[in-house]
């Protein structure tokens, strides 16, 4: 096994008495898809913000390729790979679609504190902030403001916001929710792409079973805050407790 | 993309207003006009720095005359104390930059942490501070009664420029070159280089990183910018090019005091000036100064001769009366806020998008 490129050692977040999430530890490593699942309120997305820097641990640490991260800002973390997107969409909605994309890209490319050329002049940022922007099938919509995109538009932005940021971690948080039938696969595809490539490392959350056996090469359980089965798809999708607490019904609708 | 015919009217303003303050000394040959075009130049400067804090990066800060007053009181000390020399004014204004600098980056990295009404709470309360101090450390500022003092000898108006063969001032369309009119051009120089640096930070990619922490904070920080860096970065920006406008002012003024530099009735000028223009785009900075400056000094004239006009009729002649001039002013300012919510350039460019 190579070494791993993300690590949590006892994670752990209490809001007052309520534990969110319990001791995690799990590794991650390159080329390897892992698919976050368990019931609503399990604290997956609670998990994804101490990984990525918007929440602080009460306990345990976070590690990106054996350095400790915990007590870093949400921005160190991204300058040093971990990429995120959320499941509320989170744009800056007032800007264009191109300008979205655009300020990942300069983000990457250390641009952000250039302050005396035209931005439009920076053809190196315009042309890859292009590039994203027709993988994410958005380029006849460059001009318009974030907010007047539809739906599933903003949710495609989201996603090619954080392939933008070309991180080392794409951490994705339920990319698809509320996305019509013909419109996922274009994200799901995004996401095959990255996957496929042996040095990237995938976390996924997500509910729909379909994708969940398309991507993931690992599925880790989350139940109140704990990590209750961590193994490859077939193992933990039979595995009793975890039919119990949250598979029973999900299969029972695909099957 | 296609530029819309809000965006041109903008545009065609912008060009009319800089065309207008470019010839001003020619155009209107009064000495009150060019004093409301110096104060023109001056606050749209000041306006300027001020949208690159509440319109393009969201903070919304109390203390932008203070820095004002920095640069003002900078140049204005050190114009009385070590004379009318060119000296002084470079000495001064680094002072008042350097001043500046050193307070907006302990206000930045105190409190840009914190939520913004206390930001703006914690910069009202430093204003109110440097105010009082102004006004009590007397013998170096002049207390209420501020500083008057004489400018390096290029700007007296008895300087002449260019001489005819008789020795006296020479002429140019009927306006003498005299050091008035190098005053001017200095102001008028020195506000379009500061205006035209903010306008093209605007446009580069730091640009968008300031409105990108506007529209969206904690996504800006998970993208990856310190979001507490840019914002103290632009806090200090402002700071500081709000001290040089204010060092110029006072070059100009030759006269330095509260009332000019340093009073919260300054900071609510920009403020109105900033929402009457448009908040986020530069032209607003233009629009909203040009607009309020000009109010400012000849509401009352209109008013007068618009009383005298209606003389003959009932009750008109006492609404109209000059001394009502702020009444008026205040009710303007509501029908802009109205019909143009996000100030008239803001507005204006919006309505073009949508046609």
């Amino acid at each position: 096994m190579p070494s791993p490129s993300l690590s949590t050692r006892d994670l752990t977040i209490r809001f007052g008495g309520h534990v969110a999430v319990n001791a995690v530890t799990c590794d991650f490593h390159p080329g390897e898809t892992t698919v976050i699942v368990g019931p609503n309120g399990a604290g997956k997305t609670t998990y994804f913000n101490l990984i990525s820097g918007q929440m602080a641990a009460s306990a345990g640490s976070v590690e990106k390729s054996g350095e400790d991260i915990t007590r870093l800002s949400p921005s160190a973390r991204a300058g040093r790979g971990i990429g995120r997107a959320f499941q509320l969409t989170n744009l800056f909605p007032q800007l264009s679609v191109l300008e979205n994309i655009r300020l990942a890209v300069q983000a990457r490319a250390g641009a952000g504190w250039s302050l005396l050329r035209p931005a439009l002049s920076r053809h190196d940022l315009i042309e890859s902030a292009e590039h994203f922007l027709a993988a994410a099938q958005l380029t006849d919509r460059a001009a318009m403001p974030a907010a007047s995109l539809p739906h599933g538009d903003q949710r495609k932005l989201e996603v090619a916001l954080l392939m933008a940021m070309e991180p080392d971690i794409y951490m994705f948080d339920e990319p698809t929710a509320g996305m019509s039938l013909d419109q996922a696969p274009a994200v799901l595809g995004l996401i095959a792409k990255i996957k496929s490539d042996p040095t990237k490392t995938v976390l996924l959350v997500e509910h729909k079973m379909d994708v969940v056996r398309a991507l993931a090469d690992r599925i880790i359980v989350l139940h109140n805050g704990e990590l209750l089965a961590d193994g490859a798809p077939g193992e933990v999708m039979q595995s009793q407790i975890v039919r119990d607490v949250y598979l029973g019904t999900a299969t029972e609708e695909t099957a | 993309m296609k530029p819309t015919y809000g965006t041109i009217a903008v545009k065609s303003a912008m060009l009319v207003i800089a065309a207008l303050l470019l010839f001003a000394p020619f155009l209107f040959q009064d000495i009150r006009a060019l004093e409301v075009a110096a104060r023109i130049c001056i606050f749209i400067v000041l306006v300027a720095s001020y949208d690159l804090l509440i319109g393009y990066t969201g903070i919304v800060s109390f203390a932008h005359t203070m820095f004002f007053g920095f640069g003002a009181y900078g140049s204005a000390i050190a114009l009385k104390q070590m004379g009318p020399g060119w000296e002084s004014v470079a000495l001064g204004t680094l002072a008042g930059v350097a001043l500046s600098l050193i307070v907006a980056t302990a206000i930045g990295l105190i409190s840009l942490r914190v939520k913004a009404i206390f930001f703006a709470m914690i910069t009202l309360a430093a204003a109110s501070v440097v105010l009082v101090l102004a006004s009590q450390l007397s013998q170096i500022t002049g207390g209420e009664d501020g500083i008057t003092y004489r400018t390096p000898d290029l700007f007296k108006t008895a300087t002449k420029l260019a001489v005819d063969e008789d020795g006296k001032v020479l002429r140019w369309f009927g306006v003498k070159l005299n050091g008035k009119l190098a005053a001017y051009y200095f102001v008028f120089v020195t506000s379009l280089v500061l205006f035209l640096v903010m306008l093209r930070i605007t446009v580069s990619p730091l640009g968008t990183v300031l409105k990108a922490i506007r529209e969206n904070e904690a996504r800006a920080e998970a993208i990856g910018y310190r979001v507490v860096a840019y914002r103290t970065f632009v806090f200090c920006l402002s700071a500081v090019v709000a001290s040089l406008a204010g060092s110029v002012y006072a070059v100009w003024l030759k006269y330095t005091g509260p009332d000019t530099a340093l009073s919260f009735a300054i900071m609510i000028d920009i403020l109105l000036m900033v929402v009457i223009g448009g908040m986020g785009t530069m032209w607003g900075a233009v629009i909203g100064a040009s607009l309020m400056v000009m109010a400012q000094y000849y509401l009352r004239d209109l008013m007068g001769a618009a009383s005298e006009a209606t003389a003959a009729l009932p009750l008109l002649p006492e609404l109209l009366a000059p001394d009502r001039w702020l009444f008026w002013l205040g009710i303007i300012f509501i029908l802009l806020v109205y019909f143009f919510p996000r100030g008239i350039a803001g507005t204006l460019m919006a309505r073009g998008q949508r046609a």
